[in-house]
């Protein structure tokens, strides 16, 4: 399994953002669904070890993160995408795109190459020299795709990365991320239904910091049917359902 | 699914050697390419050309007279301190300002590396910068035939300073980032810059002296041409400033998202090691002492740089006597010699006349320029030779207007007090209506003589002394020749033929000088 986490909790003051959490996941596309403070990013900020968690055990790619040296050898081969991409206006694609692949050690003379491949991968290949800041949001998006897959990396989350994206660039982005998962795990987190069902062989749903579903994107379908549960589509549905769920037996239990 | 936990990165396969120092190299390069700094520069160097350059153009073409004014008292480094400081923590909070932090964090190399190679281009472009336009400026001083050398420790004290004040601003900005890190540390760099100048003209020991705006003892007027510049200071600030960037850098590592364990234990003892060189060098500075010709710091002080520059002195004849200067004041020769003609043509010849003019370098009590004991023109040796400490005067002819005449006038009022009265007393009566005489012989009238006596810098015995003499004759009987009894004896003594006056010199001269004459027996 490339994602070992078991009871993982992350708090940030009083507040625990993720509560709980166990789950495991090997190459595919995994999508992370939940509403707005489910906890989807703060868990996706542990697994890129940018933040530590506050409990619980978690391995990557079949290491510890807390140790430095392992932690370095996930981060060599982890991409990460961030809800609220941060980029410095003044770089090109492409430079922008090489900061970040000389960061994670790609090693420097593959660097143009492996900056070349991402920026045509995710189709920026002809804004390569523009300055960031002469971009899209959608274009942002991509120029920060590109920079999560610099390193071909085995372990690829992604939180939100569909948003600004037009509907062609999400049909091309969601045939990436099907490629992607043949040969990594890529973990995907996101409000929109329609990306888990289009891409995603398994899904977890979150809620107030847990899991309260995990299965497949059919699986989760199938617990919206019959319910009355909101929706226009069926996966939007079983979210409606399960989420309705949990939040009863939530209440019960308080 | 499986995992593929043990399989090795797919770039780390083909792993060159040398891949750390590459790496770095390639950051760098973007971070210089993409760095703010340039953009400042065209204001920085309207400044320095506004505010170091052009200040120092109206002084005398010495190397250490106009580096004097834009180095020694720090303007130079003090043009870059805020714009660096402030672009610096602009660089340092663009993390923070631009939510990277996490992408960074998040990255093999650690976040402490990518922010160094962001502060390395930053200080890469303002001390290059700063490089850049004391070149220029040198070399235009180079074009002018500016005399004596460079003060190249000087220079080494403005990259030091540079460094650190880009150290300093972008560990502000990274520590507190924000749009308000950059105006905030170029606000707090200006107040450093202003504190710093003005203890410059305060203090002349103790700690302040490590502050690089403090101009006490760092140049004096004989550096570069009696003796090399005294690197004892300039070690000692390089040192202080150095550590403080070393220090501020350090800090940047400390914190736990800045990398590993060990690394942030290696920053921690940079960190130690920055501020001990910095409190190191503000110990060492407690125990220095100004000589005549520079700081000394026992401790930094290498005996080697006492000894004087040799040179071979270029000549004149005035009078028959020979008059000789330092190579570096070759073109006050000829003015020289024709302002000591009348005075040696005078005294050709008396007992105890000179036989020989000679160029001495100065004896300084404190660093500034102005603040002298006034300029000791001596007559001594077996034969007499007249002592001449040029850099001392007040002023050389320069662009500046009226200092030729000053100096025309000094050069005649000196070396006559040295003649007659020996020594930096006002003299008895008796002498000063001799020496009155004899500036009116050679060329000072008796009416501009109150005038000339006020000349700003002169020594004590124009002061107190024969200011009250010629202050009698001008404020009790208001604007006119002076008079009053040393004038009449001096009109008395100058309306003689040259002959009478010769002889009457040759035959009571040493009584004179010892103080035994009086207006009486002046004839």
């Amino acid at each position: 399994m490339n994602v070992e986490i078991s009871d993982l909790a992350r708090r940030f003051g009083r507040t625990w953002a993720v509560d709980g959490v166990s789950l495991q996941a090997g190459a595919g596309v995994f999508g992370l669904l939940g509403p707005n403070g489910a906890g989807k990013t703060s868990l996706l900020r542990v697994m890129a070890t940018v933040i530590p968690p506050s409990s619980g055990t978690l391995r990557l790619l079949g290491r510890d993160p807390r140790g430095y040296g392992p932690r370095r050898e996930i981060r060599r081969r982890v991409g990460y995408l961030p809800q609220n991409l941060g980029y410095y206006p003044g770089f090109t694609v492409a430079e922008f795109v090489e900061y970040f692949a000389l960061l994670k050690d790609v090693p420097p003379r593959q660097v143009p190459r492996a900056v070349a491949a991402a920026v045509e991968q995710v189709g920026l290949g002809d804004k390569a020299r523009s300055r960031l800041r002469t971009l899209s949001g959608g274009m942002l998006r991509r120029a920060g795709i590109a920079q999560a897959i610099v390193n071909q990396p085995e372990l690829l989350l992604l939180d939100e990365p569909t948003a600004g994206l037009d509907p062609e660039q999400r049909v091309a982005f969601r045939a990436m991320l099907r490629d992607l998962g043949e040969r990594s795990t890529v973990i995907v987190s996101t409000h929109l239904v329609e990306d888990v069902g289009a891409a995603c062989g398994e899904v977890a749903l979150m809620d107030a910091g847990r899991i309260v579903f995990r299965g497949t994107p059919d699986e989760l379908i199938a617990r919206g049917e019959g319910t009355g549960a909101a929706g226009d589509a069926p996966l939007e549905r079983g979210y409606s359902a399960v989420l309705a769920a949990a939040r009863s037996a939530a209440a019960v239990r308080s | 699914m499986t995992a593929a936990t043990d399989a090795p990165a797919r770039y780390r396969t083909q792993r060159a050697r040398g891949g750390v120092p590459l790496t770095a190299a390639r950051l760098l390069r973007i971070e210089l390419r993409r760095s703010t700094m340039p953009l400042i520069l065209p204001v920085i160097a309207a400044l320095f050309w506004f505010d170091s350059y052009r200040f120092g153009t109206g002084t005398p073409p010495f190397w250490v007279l106009r580096t004097f004014w834009n180095m020694g008292q720090g303007r130079s480094f003090m043009d870059f301190a805020p714009f660096v400081a402030g672009v610096a923590a602009w660089t340092g909070s663009r993390d923070g300002r631009r939510r990277t932090a996490d992408l960074v964090t998040g990255a093999v190399w650690p976040r402490w590396a990518a922010q160094l190679a962001a502060w390395a281009a930053t200080a890469i472009w303002a001390v290059g910068a700063y490089l850049a336009f004391v070149g220029v400026m040198f070399a235009v001083y180079a074009y002018q035939g500016l005399l004596g050398s460079p003060p190249w420790w000087w220079v080494a004290v403005g990259v030091a300073v540079v460094t650190a004040f880009c150290a300093a601003g972008f560990a502000v900005g990274a520590l507190f980032p924000s749009r308000f890190a950059a105006p905030a540390a170029a606000f707090g760099a200006f107040l450093l810059a202003i504190v710093s100048l003005q203890n410059g003209f305060g203090d002349t020991s103790g700690w302040p002296l490590i502050l690089p705006g403090n101009a006490n003892g760092n140049y004096q007027p004989v550096s570069g041409i009696f003796y090399p510049y005294l690197p004892d200071l300039p070690i000692a600030r390089v040192m202080f400033l150095a550590g403080i960037a070393v220090a501020v850098l350090g800090l940047l590592g400390l914190p736990g998202r800045a990398g590993g364990a060990r690394l942030r234990a290696a920053a921690a003892m940079i960190t130690l090691a920055g501020v001990a060189a910095a409190g190191t060098a503000s110990v060492l500075v407690r125990t220095a002492r100004l000589t005549p010709h520079g700081m000394v710091i026992p401790a930094l002080h290498d005996a080697a740089s006492d000894r004087p520059i040799g040179y071979a002195p270029v000549c004149d004849q005035a009078a028959g006597v020979p008059v000789c200067l330092n190579p570096a004041y070759r073109r006050y020769l000829p003015e020289v010699t024709a302002d000591l003609r009348p005075v040696l043509a005078e005294v050709a010849g008396l007992p105890g006349a000179p036989t020989r003019a000679a160029q001495v370098a100065g004896r300084y009590m404190s660093g500034m320029f102005e603040d002298q004991n006034g300029v000791a023109v001596t007559i001594s040796g077996h034969p007499p030779v007249l002592r001449l400490p040029l850099d001392e005067f007040n002023t050389l002819p320069s662009a500046t207007p009226g200092s030729a005449e000053q100096f025309d006038q000094e050069m005649l009022l000196l070396p006559v007090h040295a003649f007659v009265v020996r020594g930096n007393g006002g003299g008895t009566p008796a002498q000063q209506a001799v020496q009155a005489a004899l500036w009116q012989q050679a060329g000072i009238p008796f009416a501009a003589q109150p005038d000339v006596l006020t000349i700003f810098g002169l020594p004590a015995w124009a002061g107190p002394a024969l200011q009250g003499l010629v202050g009698n004759s001008q404020s009790t009987n208001g604007p006119g020749p002076p008079h009053g009894p040393v004038y009449a004896a001096a009109r008395r003594f100058a309306a003689l033929p040259a002959a009478a006056r010769h002889a009457w010199l040759a035959a009571h001269l040493a009584a004179l000088r010892a103080g035994r004459t009086t207006l009486a027996q002046l004839p």
